[in-house]
């Protein structure tokens, strides 16, 4: 039967193409994993994640147990990073700080994502609003990120959710830009005007031809945010506009041994390390996510 | 007088090298003659508020003050009213009347000789605008009575007038009869103390220059608290302001400043043993208490406020909030001094009793509701104090939540009836003026600390200021320590130090309730 034949082949295709595209994922995955700096990166990653959400287990004490008789005591087995000015435990404060480095992190790149891509898009996409948006995101820009981020969180009051605001004000601009360069030069492309030959409509373009071809400078401008957001979160608590006391953040660990630099080294060292580090990794992960995702970087790293 | 030098309790457990450096600390008064001339850079962690003496009662700007201005009557070393610009004063018998001699020959900085027409003056501006105004509302009126004497007319008679008068909390300093006019803020800055203004850079430093036209008092033989023989050896003083500890203690540590208002105790300990710094110890400087909002809930159930007393352990508080420089103290008084009520509260202090308080919260029907605990990001022992107890009050099971906000925000939701339900504070010019101030602050016609006002504690207020005798004071401050301990509006923590350091060039330097700049000079 005619008929059966074509849905044979019809399926038969289908499989083909999803065998194929399994083979793709597997294809870029491996290219991922490859990477040195990739790999680096996303094992640091995954080390502070694991952290985070293992805390409750990992940390030895409370991170806000106080014990009067322990002030300041240097690093020793019972308390691996020392204690600080109140007694309490510095390694469970770290790990319960990475937390909320984790939280604020994720929730400003889901946000900022968000956030960015629409008005990206939007600029890009619909002419008439590409002046007044990009106009206003230039305001933004024109102050420095953390600056911005430190005005607004002092004027909404500190608290993480406050902090999470801010940051996402911060950030969403750069996002933004990425997003409609990427998207103007996709939405020039003649598959696009075949789209819209075709009779498709303004949603699935944009969704289906455009963003999912403009993924991947989004995808790296997020890694960096969620670096600079992680940092940034330190700056912001160790002004004292982060996450209110006693609940720890690695700023506000940082900004406790402020004052016994000299005394109690161990206060600030510690969570500053830790965020080094993590930042570090999202770098390292950023740089790899970029080489394997854009094949023209690629190519004139190995010369081709 | 010999210099008296209070050496820290660190150096003091050092052994052979707090001797070394009790012999150092002595030797400057046996071999060493003063030496005039050299410039001292003293360490703030603050801006003063106003340098106009009369307007402001913050420690940032007496520090500067006390050393360009004086008053009529002042505390000798031994906390007792002594007069500075005053000859003395005789009281009626009726206590209607105070006549006050004045010194003569005492210059202003101007080079004017000061009379009884600034001295009206400059008390009149003191009614007007002195940031504790009410301590002249005893007195009637200001009589020029001669060149060089006022007489004081009484509303009533007040026993404890002269106390309080001295208080050096926003102090009745004599200025020209020139400035009597000046909007707070906008005198010429001029005064009769040892030391000159010279300039003002707000959030950088304050300078003064020795008046070499200085009166000094004769009636002594050397300084004596913020009065006596004062004698200006330097040449300038810079009062610097560095906000972060650990640069003060750096700049100290590299010689770019010479004297800190407070060191971190930490850096102490770490530098008691140091040859270049000399540390003074001030024990005890404040009362650390925690006030509690009788009007808003759920501290406005006494049941509540008995909880959170016995529930609280105040050696944690104090040893962490004070690193370790302070000293248990249930009394609303030093003690030892003359008006210390003894044992009565101590039953309730420091029991870290949570069972107690526990059935205490249950018995109130305590449900949970928010505890907003204020307080400031500015002075480490009102935030650290407040961090450990919100961990205490949760051990309670009370739902603390901290508010941290600026000193002068705190200053300002404090004065609100709700929004806050503990605030934690160092109280500690009051404590040192005694017992009619400390009461001053919890009794009526003042906002008492904790909101509402307290009849019994009114009355007992009113006895305090119009006892005719020591005794009759004393008898009724014990009283007002008993109820301190049945409203529970205001919790003791203890009381805490503060820990001056210098460098070691630094001679004839003794803690005090300012920094005196007069009789220290510079070796070498």
């Amino acid at each position: 039967m005619p008929a059966d034949a074509a849905h044979a082949a019809a399926a038969s295709l289908g499989a083909e193409i999803a065998r194929a595209r399994w083979r793709r994922r597997r294809q870029f995955a491996a290219r991922l994993f490859g990477h040195p700096s990739f790999l680096i990166g996303f094992a640091i990653l995954a080390a502070f994640v694991a952290t985070a959400v293992l805390a409750p287990c990992i940390a030895p004490y409370g991170p806000t147990r106080i014990n009067y008789r322990a002030i300041l005591a240097p690093p020793s087995a019972a308390h691996w990073f020392g204690t600080d000015g109140f007694g309490r435990d510095i390694l469970s404060r770290v790990v319960w700080g990475t937390r909320v480095s984790l939280e604020i992190g994720v929730s400003v790149v889901l946000l900022t994502g968000i956030f960015g891509t629409l008005l990206g898009t939007a600029a890009s996409y619909v002419r008439p609003l590409d002046g007044p948006i990009m106009r206003f995101l230039d305001g933004l820009m024109a102050f420095p990120g953390v600056l911005l981020a430190i005005g607004l969180a002092a004027a909404l009051g500190p608290s993480a959710t406050n902090a999470t605001i801010a940051l996402t004000v911060a950030f969403t601009p750069r996002t933004a830009r990425v997003v409609r360069a990427s998207v103007m030069v996709v939405q020039e492309m003649q598959y696009i005007e075949a789209a819209h030959a075709v009779g498709a409509g303004h949603g699935r373009i944009v969704v289906r031809y455009i963003l999912a071809n403009a993924l991947s400078p989004l995808i790296v401008q997020l890694t960096f945010v969620f670096a600079v957001a992680i940092i940034a979160e330190a700056v912001l608590s160790f002004l004292g506009v982060g996450p209110p006391p006693p609940a720890p953040s690695l700023g506000n660990i940082i900004a406790d041994g402020r004052s016994y630099v000299q005394e109690a080294w161990w206060i600030a060292v510690f969570p500053g390390v830790v965020i080094a580090v993590a930042v570090l990794g999202l770098n390292l992960m950023g740089d790899g996510l970029r080489d394997v995702i854009d094949p023209r970087q690629r190519r004139l790293r190995h010369g081709a | 007088m010999k210099p008296h030098r209070t050496i820290a309790r660190a150096v003091r457990g050092l052994g052979v090298a707090g001797a070394l450096a009790l012999t150092a600390a002595l030797a400057p008064g046996l071999v060493d003659a003063q030496t005039r001339g050299g410039h001292v850079i003293f360490a703030q962690g603050s801006n003063p508020p106003s340098l106009d003496g009369m307007v402001t009662s913050s420690q940032a700007s007496r520090n500067i003050t006390m050393n360009m201005y004086e008053t009529l009557f002042g505390f000798s070393e031994a906390i007792v009213p002594i007069p500075i610009l005053a000859e003395g004063y005789t009281v009626s018998d009726d206590g209607m009347t105070y006549v006050i001699p004045l010194r003569k020959g005492v210059m202003f900085h101007n080079g004017k000789e000061m009379t009884a027409r600034d001295v009206k003056a400059s008390l009149e501006r003191y009614r007007r605008v002195g940031a504790t105004a009410n301590l002249l509302s005893p007195v009637r009126e200001i009589e020029i009575t001669g060149e060089y004497e006022v007489t004081f007319h009484m509303v009533a008679p007040a026993p404890t007038f002269i106390e309080s008068f001295a208080s050096p909390r926003a102090p009745a300093v004599i200025i020209p009869e020139d400035d009597a006019d000046a909007d707070p803020g906008k005198t010429s800055l001029v005064g009769t103390g040892p030391f000159k203004f010279v300039d003002y850079v707000p959030d950088s430093h304050v300078t003064l220059e020795r008046f070499d036209g200085y009166s000094q008092d004769g009636r002594h033989d050397g300084p004596d608290g913020f009065g006596g023989r004062k004698t200006a050896w330097i040449d300038r003083v810079t009062f610097r302001v560095i906000t972060e500890a650990g640069a003060r203690v750096a700049a100290l540590e590299a010689g770019e400043v010479h004297i800190l208002e407070a060191i971190p105790m930490p850096a102490a300990r770490r530098l008691a043993s140091s040859p270049d710094i000399t540390l003074f110890e001030n024990m005890p400087w404040a009362f650390s208490v925690f006030i509690l909002n009788a009007a808003a809930p759920p501290t406005d159930n006494l049941k509540v406020r008995e909880a959170i007393q016995v529930g609280m352990n105040m050696e944690e508080v104090m040893a962490i909030s004070s690193e370790g420089l302070y000293q248990l103290n249930h009394r609303w008084q030093y003690p030892g001094t003359t008006y210390d009520p003894g044992e009565i509260g101590a039953e309730y202090y420091n029991l870290g009793d949570i069972d107690r308080a526990k059935a205490l919260l249950r018995e109130a029907g305590y449900n949970g509701e928010e505890f907003v605990l204020l307080t400031d990001s500015n002075i480490p022992q009102h935030n650290k104090a407040a961090v450990v107890i919100a961990e205490q009050l949760k051990a309670m099971g009370i739902n603390a939540r901290i508010n941290m906000v600026d000193w002068p925000t705190a200053l300002n939701l404090r004065l609100q009836d709700s929004g806050w339900n503990g605030w934690t504070l160092q109280m500690g010019i009051e404590p040192y003026l005694g017992p009619v101030a400390v009461t001053a602050t919890l009794a009526s016609p003042a906002r008492p600390h904790f909101v509402v006002p307290d009849p019994t504690l009114d009355a007992l207020y009113q006895a305090l200021i119009s006892g005719p005798t020591v005794e009759a004071r004393q008898a009724t401050f014990r009283k007002i320590q008993q109820r301190l301990y049945e409203i529970f509006g205001i919790v003791k923590l203890g009381d805490s130090g503060i820990m001056a350091a210098a460098r070691s060039n630094v001679k004839g330097y003794t803690a005090f309730r300012f920094p005196r700049m007069h009789d220290i000079w510079l070796e070498g």
